[in-house]
């Protein structure tokens, strides 16, 4: 059964800088973790007790202002970072796509890229190559997929990066807010594909500023303000039909 | 300790399964570095053959065995390079590879693999070097020489031990890179590589017995040099090995869900 499960999952960032605060009673403002003390040393507290639970076919919209700790609790998620506090119950193949240059050569062609995204996907050369030809097909970058990867635009990158992750099959999809760089058309079949893999009972979490995206891909929706959950909100309307019962 | 030492094999058996990733991004790293150049890879041969080039020249006297000395600074080079390479660009492995290691759940030893390849490669273009140099330098070929296998193959064993020591250190103390940079400068002049030891005193004398590097430069060079196992530097390069792994598996095992704090 595909899951995800949190509980009181805190996370601190320790900082290694010395900081030149020069007043120490500066008051909180409205972004980021909290920058305090534990045992001497500075941290961030990026996040603080947050517990939530998906379910099989859930469409979690991440929102809250910047250095809310979206990007923090999506690597949480992954198992890039090991919570300092709580803990983390997962249950599915997550694949993640944070930053379009993560994980892309920008030396080597699109479709070279492919392949070594497959590789540390754990496919073998075999399966890639099956793949490929419909990897291209949906990015629709024709001969750019021969091109070094460094020439691509913005959004031919997050059309390569999204193609290849999703064609991966995950059950439990995380994006950073990135997909805006495709164009209206992509992001139509991006939310196509989203519903699809929402729909073979997958999760998807999203991070994004963007409230159309917003609307029309996520199921739930969760506020993060200072590394705390301000609200979590199941949006009851129509689109409950869409979601797979569970 | 066990649970570290669980905690190292795990990430190591991931990484073996993942062998293709780097071994693919290993050929993509020589790939980048020479994209562009006319002679691609062979730089490296031309470095090396620059460099013992002139060492011969200024250092050959006429007393002096040449054959033997050509020999003998020869491999000490190839082997000198090799270490001073994959240690300098151990230290700061783990910052270089920061955008994979935050983005991604590689295991570790995965950056640690692709870099004891990236070596590898790099030292065959320095090997094919010095084995033509041997057979122009007049020495003879001879049986003995396989007598060096072992010793190369310890020394590449080694290798990701001594890659993930550095790279830790590199991550825990980013003065390290400077202090190792430092180190291996001075150790070009302080390990027997173009200098051979008969039995002076002094400073060379400590440089020679004290030096972990003299002996991993033996075991390659005695059997061909001399022609006979060097069985007194073996047995020291496979302890210092063999502290290496257990340093490097406890570092691994303790430290690895670290790093990504660290970069
Ligand atoms: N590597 C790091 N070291 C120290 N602090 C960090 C690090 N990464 C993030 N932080 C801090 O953690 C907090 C949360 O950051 P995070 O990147 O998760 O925010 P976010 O919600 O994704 O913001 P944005 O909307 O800008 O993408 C911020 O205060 C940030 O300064
Ligand atoms: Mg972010």
């Amino acid at each position: 059964m595909i899951s995800i499960k949190l509980d009181n999952v805190s996370l601190a960032y320790r900082l290694y800088e010395k900081l030149t605060l020069t007043a120490p009673d500066r008051r909180l403002g409205g972004l980021g973790g909290k920058i305090g003390r534990s045992g001497g040393k500075q941290v961030v507290q990026a996040l603080e007790d947050v517990s939530f639970e998906l379910k099989a076919g859930d469409r979690l919209g991440l929102v809250g202002p910047n250095g809310a700790g979206k990007t923090t609790l999506l690597k949480v998620l992954y198992g890039i970072y090991q919570p300092s506090a709580g803990t983390v119950a997962i249950e599915g193949k997550v694949d993640a796509l944070f930053n379009i240059n993560i994980g892309f050569r920008p030396e080597a062609t699109g479709r070279r890229n492919i392949v070594l995204r497959g590789l540390i996907s754990g496919w073998t050369e075999a399966e890639i190559q099956e793949k490929m030809p419909e990897i291209i097909a949906f990015s629709e970058l024709g001969d750019f997929i021969d091109v070094p990867f460094k020439t691509y635009s913005q959004g031919m990158a997050a059309r390569l990066a999204f193609s290849a992750a999703t064609a991966l099959d995950p059950e439990i999809l995380l994006m950073d807010e990135w997909i805006g760089a495709g164009d209206a058309q992509f992001q139509e079949k991006a939310k196509r594909r989203m519903d699809e893999l929402a729909e073979k009972a997958g999760i998807i979490v999203l991070a994004t500023h963007n409230e159309s995206l917003l609307e029309s891909v996520c199921t739930k929706r969760m506020t993060l303000k200072n590394g705390r959950v301000e609200a979590f909100t199941t949006k009851p309307a129509e689109r409950a039909g869409t979601r797979a019962k569970s | 300790m066990i649970a570290a030492l669980n905690g190292a094999f795990d990430d190591i058996s991931k990484a073996m399964r993942l062998h293709r990733v780097w071994i693919a991004l290993a050929h993509e790293d020589i790939g980048d570095q020479h994209r562009r150049t006319t002679l691609g890879p062979l730089w490296m041969l031309v470095n090396y053959l620059a460099f013992i080039g002139t060492f011969i020249f200024v250092f050959k006297t006429k007393d002096t065995d040449s054959a033997g000395y050509t020999a003998y600074a020869s491999i000490g080079l190839v082997v000198w390079f090799y270490l001073m390479e994959m240690i300098s660009l151990s230290v700061p492995l783990f910052s270089r590879e920061a955008s994979f290691i935050q983005g991604t759940r590689l295991p570790l030893f995965v950056y640690v693999m692709r870099l004891t390849v990236q070596c590898i490669i790099r030292a065959s273009y320095s090997v094919a070097g010095c084995i033509v140099i041997l057979l122009l330098s007049g020495l003879g070929i001879s049986a003995e020489w396989l007598l060096s296998i072992p010793g190369l193959l310890l020394i590449v064993l080694a290798t990701p031990a001594i890659v993930m020591v550095f790279a830790f250190l590199g991550a825990f103390f980013p003065d390290a890179q400077f202090i190792v940079g430092n180190i291996m400068r001075v150790g070009t002049f302080l390990t027997p590589v173009f200098w051979a030891y008969h039995g002076q005193g002094g400073i060379q004398n400590y440089a020679y017995h004290w030096n972990p590097f003299t002996y991993f430069l033996e075991v390659v060079r005695a059997p061909i040099a001399s022609g006979e196992f060097p069985t007194h530097p073996f047995v020291v390069t496979a302890y210092i090995s063999l502290a290496f792994w257990a340093v490097a598996l406890l570092l691994l095992g303790g430290y690895r869900k670290r790093v990504v704090f660290l970069i």
